[in-house]
């Protein structure tokens, strides 16, 4: 098993590498593309994770069309950054507020822990049901009815694909509904020029001023 | 039948890994954007064949090697076209290669 | 746990890093653009090899998206640094 562990050990250091680099570089168009690389490392990690359905809901997101939003923004505002001072109080604030968040994550129980609580109630009895739920199982389950908690079974091999797609289903509509509806607005927005042809000095070079090639 | 089958998938998948880690020291060491698209494009053919020919060859469903043949074909036909691409954008905005800096503009782009 | 997909995914997690590091230092902003478009040809083959190692090949239709959306942000981040809009280049 220490080789899957290895597995997360590596993305997430990766997550952490590329998160310093955001923040440390100066240049405004390569952080564009390194949150567009921190959403796939992100992805990767969800996948990793077991839950399908969010790992590609941040690579399309995240990786697609953040990233073109970004460049959008800097296409409007200028891709170089403004300088700002560094300030020891803004760093203590910052060291206390993670230490506190710290300290507080040190309660909660071991990482698949069987008897943490959410293991334990109901709710995740039915969860757990749904999802092709073998004939041993009913077992382990004196004191719940088994009649009732069967009547949970669904039969995707996923239990967060059911919560999804199934328990949740109207929350998953409408979702759609959103996303659907935004897409529409951007395309309305980005796409009202279409008929316009563009001349060439019309067109905005949005390269940082030192990376100008020499013309 | 397994033995083939796993002599077979070392034949094929650790050459595709082999290869795609190439793809990436060739990115790191090489000079030149231009160079550096060359060793990209070892990694995204080559690399990416025998690796996912290499996955057709384990226990699976049918669909399981359809979905694989198909990613295969998707990225033979888009990793090219993205590569022609880059290279269009970055050489017609000026960027020049670095042992080629007076290199002309190409004619397309001084008629429009 | 087979060695070779062991040994697969070792090779693409160090490729990830090495693009990474392109993209963190590539002097021009196209050297970013073929970093992130390797990184994603890359995690493509890191989700296909993950979905073998965990025993869930129902992954493949998550890199088969994936290697479209690749794609398709490529051509969309080239729009925009030529014309400056998406909508542009259109007669």
């Amino acid at each position: 098993m220490i080789g899957e562990q290895l597995i997360g050990v590596i993305l997430l250091a990766l997550l952490a590498l590329t998160a310093i680099t955001i923040a440390r570089l100066r240049n405004l168009l390569a952080t564009a593309m390194l949150s567009g690389i921190f959403s796939l490392l992100g992805a990767c990690w969800m996948l990793f994770l077991d839950a399908p359905d969010v790992a590609f809901t941040e690579a399309a997101v995240g990786a697609g069309i953040s990233t073109i939003l970004i460049l959008a923004t800097l296409c409007v505002v200028g891709a170089d950054e403004k300088q700002v001072q560094e300030s020891p109080l803004a760093l203590l604030v910052v060291l206390v507020a993670g230490g506190v968040l710290v300290y507080g994550t040190l309660d909660m129980p071991r990482f698949g822990d069987p008897n943490a609580p959410a293991h334990q109630s109901l709710v995740t009895q039915a969860y757990l049901y749904s999802a092709n739920a073998p004939a041993e199982h009913r077992e382990t389950q004196p004191s719940r009815d088994a009649h009732e908690l069967e009547t949970f079974a669904v039969g995707i091999p996923n239990t967060v694909t059911t919560v999804l797609a199934s328990f949740r289903g109207y929350d998953t509509m409408g979702e759609t509904a959103v996303i659907f509806t935004a897409g529409l607005g951007v395309v309305v927005i980005l796409g009202g020029a279409r008929h316009r042809r563009f001349e060439p000095s019309e067109t905005v070079d949005i390269t940082p001023s030192d990376e100008r090639p020499e013309a | 039948m397994d033995a083939i089958r796993e002599a077979l998938s070392w034949l094929f998948i650790v050459p595709g890994a082999l290869l795609c880690v190439t793809g990436g020291i060739g990115l790191l060491r090489l000079p030149d954007f231009y160079a550096r698209m060359h060793a990209a494009g070892v990694t995204d053919t080559l690399g990416t064949a025998l690796v996912l020919v290499g996955l057709m060859l384990q226990p699976a469903d049918w669909t399981v090697t359809v979905k694989l043949a198909v990613i295969l074909f998707f990225l033979y036909v888009t990793s090219p076209t993205a590569a022609h691409a880059l290279i269009h954008a970055a050489y017609t905005s000026g960027h020049r290669p670095e042992f080629a800096k007076d290199a002309p503009l190409p004619r397309e782009v001084e008629s429009r | 746990m087979k060695a070779y997909l062991v040994v697969a995914i070792a090779g693409v997690l160090v490729t990830m890093a090495m693009a990474l590091v392109r993209a963190a230092r590539g002097p021009s902003v196209y050297d970013r653009i073929l970093a992130v478009n390797s990184f994603g040809t890359v995690t493509v083959l890191f989700i296909s090899v993950l979905g073998f190692l965990l025993g869930r090949p129902d992954f493949l239709d998550l890199a088969l998206l994936y290697a479209l959306l690749n794609f398709v942000g490529t051509i969309a981040i080239l729009k925009y640094f030529k014309y400056g809009n998406l909508a542009a280049g259109e007669d």
